[in-house]
């Protein structure tokens, strides 16, 4: 469970989130939907403990983030932006490494190692330097280092992004396994088509803002929009780049 | 807690050598700064030794060997000398570098010779060459021991004695030049011991920093439940430990350069031994972890890793700069000097290799230093690692 309430986080002379609060619930995924620039990363950021907020609350599970970030980070799961890996390492070797540094060793690391190359159909690469790795293996060394000690939360920043049709559904479908275990998912994206395809809320944010939050149909009665672009659009008062 | 950090610190240690032992760069780098120093000071000795061997081995070009049959056959009679047909234009040939040394003897010559007069010889040479000078000092001295010998033969047949005409007796010690030069070559092992620390450890203290940041693992690998400080200690203390790698190995190497070159033949005492191995060691080892973690603090800094690299450039004349001043003039050894890391160090491995080491409080005051320095480095740049403008870049 991870609850947000009246979050700040100021850049100079921009307000980058401006009182920004939501909950997202277990077993359930939560889209964070907004135009490049919203405040997405940046919130996510606090959550995840590298940047801290000029005010407001981040509670994970029975934690307060703002205050112990460290054991809020024990509880999470992460796949930041635009994450990048080591070319050198194999895959194994990377999700070893966070394994271990989340204090998990021995028979407890190998195990959950095979338990996620296998979640996540990898063995064929497991030994490979991620040196040469495509977008969507790279993507999938990044999850499984992020879960790797199975965290009850689970932060995905724009997890699809860049990818080809193919490793999308493999996300998803990893995604959607991931709830019906009863993770916490929160999950952002600048794409519709993506979080109304995944997500049971949504919370729409733009200039900083939280400007909806609801059911995809409670966003459509909202605006009185019976398309849930067209809806996004009248919320953020942006015209959305439309991928796909 | 405490404990579980410096479990943590070693998790990163290992898998920041793992990834750098992986990387060609990072190798060549280390094996450079391991194997240049040897092979520099290696290739001077070389050129030093041929040199004196040149010079025992002289070629002398002789003008006008008609009028002076006996003396040019004196001279092919001594060792190491070839006596030559000299050029028709001996000075312009000396002067364009053909020789470095003419002999001329005059016409005259034989006409004087018999007469018991001076005779005329006539060195060509200049002596503002400084790769000529052996040869010259080799042939003015033939040339004063034939002169003597003629004259020794000369009173011996007028039946006096040449003892008379002999007031002094001349011996000559020799500090010859070829030694000095030697020595002073080998002054520059402390600077190359130093060198190879600062170059070995480089290469990782920028990837695992300013890389890390620039490839963009570093937010993921600080999402982890890990202090900032033993993310920072691990870094660190792995740059060290390849530095101190690279130290120890060229320590290695140099201890064996005798056995490549004929140092004894020149008469140069110079050894690495078990004790002074132990004592390069005892000064140097601390300082790597200082040269590692000021590296890695550093190339924080750096705006990209680019930066880093050019900033890493500069930190390797540090190093170098008592050996440079040491070179030119004399560095001295002042007790303030083991306040000063790096400049500590390079007074310790002077003494240490000059066979004078200082007394043990040196070796802890200056240890003491590097490592507080380190820890005040690492201090630092954990606090950095808190900034989001250095986590993110700028």
């Amino acid at each position: 469970m991870i609850r947000v309430e009246r979050l700040q986080k100021r850049f100079g002379a921009v307000q980058a989130v401006d009182d920004v609060g939501f909950e997202a619930r277990d077993g359930a995924i939560t889209g964070l939907l907004g135009p490049n620039g919203a405040g997405k990363t940046t919130t996510l950021r606090m959550l995840y403990g590298v940047m801290r907020p000029d005010a407001g609350r981040i509670q994970i599970d029975d934690v307060d983030a703002v205050a112990s970030p460290q054991q809020a980070q024990s509880r999470l799961g992460v796949l930041p932006d635009g994450f990048g890996l080591y070319p050198r390492l194999t895959a194994r070797e990377h999700i070893h490494y966070f394994g271990e540094l989340h204090g998990i060793s021995g028979d407890r690391l190998r195990e959950r190692t095979e338990e996620l190359l296998q979640l996540l159909d990898m063995r064929a690469i497991a030994d490979r330097r991620t040196g040469g790795f495509s977008h969507g293996e790279r993507t999938k060394v990044a999850i499984a280092r992020a879960l790797v000690h199975g965290p009850r939360n689970v932060l995905l920043d724009e997890p699809t992004n860049g990818l080809d049709v193919m490793s999308t559904r493999a996300v998803r479908t990893i995604v959607r396994r991931l709830r019906e275990s009863g993770h916490c998912i929160l999950f952002s994206s600048h794409v519709m088509q993506e979080v109304s395809a995944l997500c049971d809320a949504i919370v729409v944010i733009a200039g900083g803002k939280v400007v909806a939050r609801g059911t995809p149909d409670e966003l459509r009665r909202q605006t009185g929009c019976s398309n849930l672009e067209d809806a996004f659009v009248a919320l953020a008062g942006v015209e959305l780049v439309s991928e796909e | 807690m405490a404990g579980r950090s410096v479990h943590q610190t070693l998790i990163v240690i290992r898998k920041e050598l793992r990834d750098s032992l992986r990387d060609r760069r990072a190798l060549f780098s280390i094996a450079f700064s391991i194997v240049v120093g040897p092979v520099l000071i290696g290739f001077m000795m070389n050129r030093i030794a041929d040199r004196q061997r040149e010079a025992e081995n002289v070629t002398i070009p002789v003008v006008g060997q008609q009028h002076a049959p006996a003396f040019v056959e004196w001279l092919r009679q001594q060792a190491g000398v070839t006596v030559i047909e000299g050029p028709s234009r001996p000075e312009q040939a000396v002067r364009d570098g053909m020789h470095d040394v003419v002999v001329v003897i005059a016409d005259d010559y034989a006409e004087k010779f018999s007469e018991s007069r001076p005779a005329t010889i006539k060195v060509v040479a200049d002596t503002s060459r400084n790769s000529a000078r052996p040869s010259i000092e080799r042939v003015r001295r033939l040339l004063q021991r034939y002169s003597a010998e003629i004259g020794a033969l000369r009173l011996i047949s007028r039946g006096v004695s040449p003892a008379g005409v002999t007031p002094l007796k001349l011996e000559e010690i020799e500090i010859s030049t070829a030694q000095q030069r030697a020595a002073q070559v080998l002054s520059f092992i402390p600077m190359f011991i130093i060198l190879a620390a600062f170059v070995g450890g480089m290469s990782i203290a920028t990837d695992s920093t300013a890389g890390e940041r620039e490839r963009g693992s570093l937010e993921a690998l600080l999402v982890n439940p890990v202090p900032r400080m033993a993310l920072v200690a691990g870094k660190c203390i792995a740059a060290a430990l390849i530095a101190m790698t690279a130290v120890v190995l060229t320590t290695v190497l140099c201890a064996n350069i005798p056995r490549f070159l004929p140092l004894q033949d020149m008469g140069i005492r110079f050894r690495i031994g078990r004790d002074e191995f132990i004592g390069v060691l005892a000064a140097m080892l601390p300082m790597c972890l200082f040269s590692a973690s000021l590296q890695a603090s550093v190339a924080t800094l750096a705006r990209s890793f680019k930066e880093a690299q050019s900033y890493m450039g500069v930190l390797v004349l540090l190093p170098m700069l008592p050996g440079m001043i040491s070179a030119v003039s004399t560095l001295g050894q002042e007790p303030w000097m083991y306040l000063v890391p790096v400049l500590g160090q390079h007074v310790l491995v002077m003494g240490v290799l000059g066979g004078r080491p200082e007394a043990l409080w040196a070796f802890v005051v200056a240890g003491l230093i590097a490592a507080l320095s380190a820890a005040l480095l690492i201090r630092t740049m954990t606090t950095l690692f808190k900034i989001e403008r250095i986590i993110f870049g700028r």
